[in-house]
């Protein structure tokens, strides 16, 4: 299982140029993140050239992967190891956040042109390039020293991001969820120190290889489960998260339910895969949890009045797909093939997820400017004057329910097919229960936006752009079902 | 055993300790900062005493300097005649809410003091060997309790901060103070202070944007009698 992550010896060192793309990937959000809060960018055009070099480092990086296989960095500063490596799994991670990111960043000038934000904006790029550079180490990373590093920092370069529309209920919502993420990272911290002092090592590899099934490791594994399900919202614990996404300004939402949500949650699989081998109780609960996160997440959005609220909830319950294939991912006695399939179905989800919910917190977020408010109500009649923002959202609640062609659809049919191997038929009806869910909350909002006897006809245009960018993620979110080998290959460690 | 155990480690443990209650449970906000300043530097000579030089440096830069100044700078700089929630916190607390609070810091202490015993037979530095990481057990216990317990969201972040210095006392306690734990630790250090600065800022904007120093579906602002 634990090959899948990279976390193996190799025999290969890194071509140079592959450390110049690697040191590029790692520092230059951050510089130009800098230089962003300088400049403070209102146009288009600077933002995306300045993504360019960072999308080139990443496919070159890419690219070395498939060529050489796994990639590995190693350094000993004072008697302190630290160990980055690149597999198939992070290459990929890498990929998407970069393209997201880098989609959210262009999306951002002409929202903030419109929506005349105050002047706290010019912490929005430092924040973003160092969110950036952290979930790029979260992927890289081979130790629990740079992991809890990278997740730190990423939890509250994220927390920064959200409170910066600076409404009072966003300082509240920001507040909690400051909170709450503190008190995470302890108990993660507390985990690791477990760890550490029963096993001696930081390192992954050698974690993995020294660490047995005892009751410490399992205390161990379950801080670090709570403080991670804390910060990725994981059913029970998902409070804060509808009320951080409704008051924050749309980029920040989007990278956040996009990204920062799924790291925690790589690193939770990626940890009790080492941890907790071929265990029964913790992946079941969590599966569990995971049917009732479907639930419960697609009756409160379908009962929503505002759009944020709505794409919010709706994430409490695509998370819950991610965690009724725990089992199937960590559980004991599950044959080859459909825990490949879960494997692959597990990975294809979270990246469409990503996709789609950037292009529809995106899509909603234009339809909000262009209104003027955020409830579903004051869709009214936009079938008419906005088509275009609502053929982007309504091309993201396809991947998000999971219909042909997107990758909604070949991750939840890939998760299916497993589920039905191993005959847990509970987690089936989950899956297909959280299907119409998705339907009728999309179909909700449909309803309003097609109603044409509303009077309304003051809308305000968008900058040009806007709709662009989020139709393009849309599009990813389809192509990535369609064309869903180049992934998999990448996610079975092919290419070299 | 009894004999082993050193009377300068006691007293500072028990130092440690008298700080942390008086911090966590001082209603007077700044003399409460005055203390949690004490107790970093307290934490400090424990690392020293640990031979942990370099973390004892990083916590008086990060955790008494930086961390504490920061509390103190910000609650000079909070209004305190105007606003509801001044210097002194005046916010009630119904006895259920301290029962069932109170309950959790013993429950937890146990559960910490069991785990580490019986988990971790051969700890680095063994609990009842060392009185510092005792004391560090309490601590935590305490300080997950304050944090519950309060509503004023600068005793919370105090009692995060005291809470965090236990967790890595703790730590230490388990794993020693090899040069990656001290690593870890710093790490943790530079974290406590980045989310704390961040919370009291964002704490200064919360009073003078709303009045309030708490989170609103948690206490209902009670004027005070004047």
């Amino acid at each position: 299982m634990i090959w899948r992550f990279g976390l193996y010896d190799n025999t290969f060192d890194p071509l140079w140029m592959t450390d110049w793309a690697f040191a590029a990937v790692l520092l230059l959000p951050m510089v130009f993140g800098a230089l962003g809060a300088v400049f403070r960018p209102s146009r288009l055009l600077p933002v995306a050239l300045a993504c360019l070099p960072i999308l080139l480092a990443g496919g070159v990086m890419v690219l070395d992967y498939q060529q050489v296989g796994l990639l590995r960095w190693q350094w000993e500063v004072a008697g302190i190891e630290l160990t980055l490596r690149l597999s198939g799994l992070s290459a990929l991670m890498l990929l998407i956040t970069q393209w997201t990111a880098a989609a959210v960043a262009v999306y951002t000038p002409g929202y903030l042109r419109l929506t005349l934000p105050n002047a706290s904006v010019r912490w929005l790029w430092p924040l973003m390039g160092l969110l950036v550079s952290a979930l790029s180490l979260i992927w890289l990373a081979a130790d629990l020293l740079i992991l809890y590093a990278a997740l730190e920092s990423m939890g509250l370069a994220a927390v920064g991001m959200l409170l910066l529309s600076g409404k009072s209920a966003a300082l509240q919502a920001g507040m909690r969820y400051l909170l709450l993420a503190l008190v995470g990272s302890l108990a993660f911290l507390l985990g690791v120190a477990l760890l550490m002092s029963q096993w001696g090592t930081l390192d992954l590899i050698a974690l993995e290889a020294r660490v047995e099934p005892e009751p410490l490791t399992w205390v161990a594994a379950a801080l670090i489960g709570a403080g991670l399900a804390l910060k990725a919202a994981l059913f029970p614990l998902h409070g804060w998260l509808t009320p951080v996404h409704e008051n924050a300004w749309t980029p920040v939402s989007a990278l956040h339910a996009a990204l920062v949500i799924k790291a925690s949650l790589y690193i939770l699989m990626m940890l009790w895969g080492i941890l907790l081998p071929e265990t029964l109780f913790a992946p079941r609960l969590v599966a569990w949890l995971g049917m009732l996160a479907i639930v419960w997440g697609g009756l409160v959005a379908w009962r929503a009045d505002s759009l944020k609220t709505l794409i919010a909830s709706s994430t409490v319950g695509q998370l819950g797909y991610l965690m009724v294939a725990f089992p199937l991912v960590l559980g004991p006695n599950i044959a080859p093939l459909p825990l490949s399939l879960a494997w692959d179905g597990f990975w294809l989800h979270l990246m469409g997820h990503a996709l789609a919910k950037a292009a529809m917190f995106m899509a909603a977020g234009n339809l909000i400017i262009a209104t003027g408010e955020s409830s579903l109500k004051a869709l009214a009649g936009t079938s008419r004057r906005l088509p275009l923002s609502l053929l982007i959202f309504g091309m993201a609640a396809v991947t998000l329910m999971g219909l042909p062609p997107s990758a909604g659809f070949t991750a939840k049919w890939l998760l299916l097919q497993s589920m039905v191997l191993t005959q847990q038929w509970l987690a089936v009806a989950a899956l297909l229960a959280g299907t119409l869910l998705t339907a009728a909350y999309v179909f909700r909002v449909f309803r309003y936006s097609f109603d044409e006897t509303a009077p309304r006809h003051d809308y305000q245009p968008l900058a040009p752009g806007m709709d662009a960018v989020a139709l393009c993620l849309a599009v990813a979110a389809f192509a990535l079902g369609l064309l869903a080998h180049f992934p998999l290959g990448l996610l079975h460690g092919g290419g070299a | 055993m009894i004999a082993s155990i050193d009377t300068v480690e006691s007293g500072l443990a028990v130092c440690l300790l008298m700080t942390a209650i008086g911090c966590l449970f001082d209603r007077h906000l700044l003399r409460a900062c005055w203390l949690l300043v004490l107790f970093a530097l307290l934490m400090s000579a424990a690392w020293w005493y640990l031979n942990a030089p370099w973390l004892a440096l990083v916590e008086v830069i990060l955790g008494s300097a930086l961390t504490g100044g920061g509390f103190i700078y910000v609650l000079r700089t909070l209004p305190s005649q105007r606003l509801s929630m001044p210097r002194y916190d005046r916010m009630r607390v119904e006895w259920p809410h301290r029962l069932t609070k109170g309950l959790l810091i013993i429950a937890w202490s146990i559960m910490l003091g069991v785990a580490t015993q019986f988990l971790l037979p051969d700890m680095a530095l063994s609990l009842t060997a060392h009185p510092l990481i005792l004391s560090s057990v309490v601590i935590v216990s305490l300080g997950m309790g304050a944090f519950a317990l309060h509503h004023h969201l600068m005793r919370r972040l105090m009692a995060f901060n005291v809470l965090g210095s236990g967790v890595f006392l703790m730590l230490a306690g388990m794993a020693g103070t090899s040069p990656s734990a001290q690593a870890l630790i710093t790490v943790g250090l530079l974290i406590a202070w980045l989310g704390s600065l961040l919370g009291v800022l964002l704490l200064r904007q919360l009073v003078h944007q709303e009045g309030s120093a708490a989170l609103n579906d948690e206490y209902a602002p009670v004027r005070p009698p004047s």
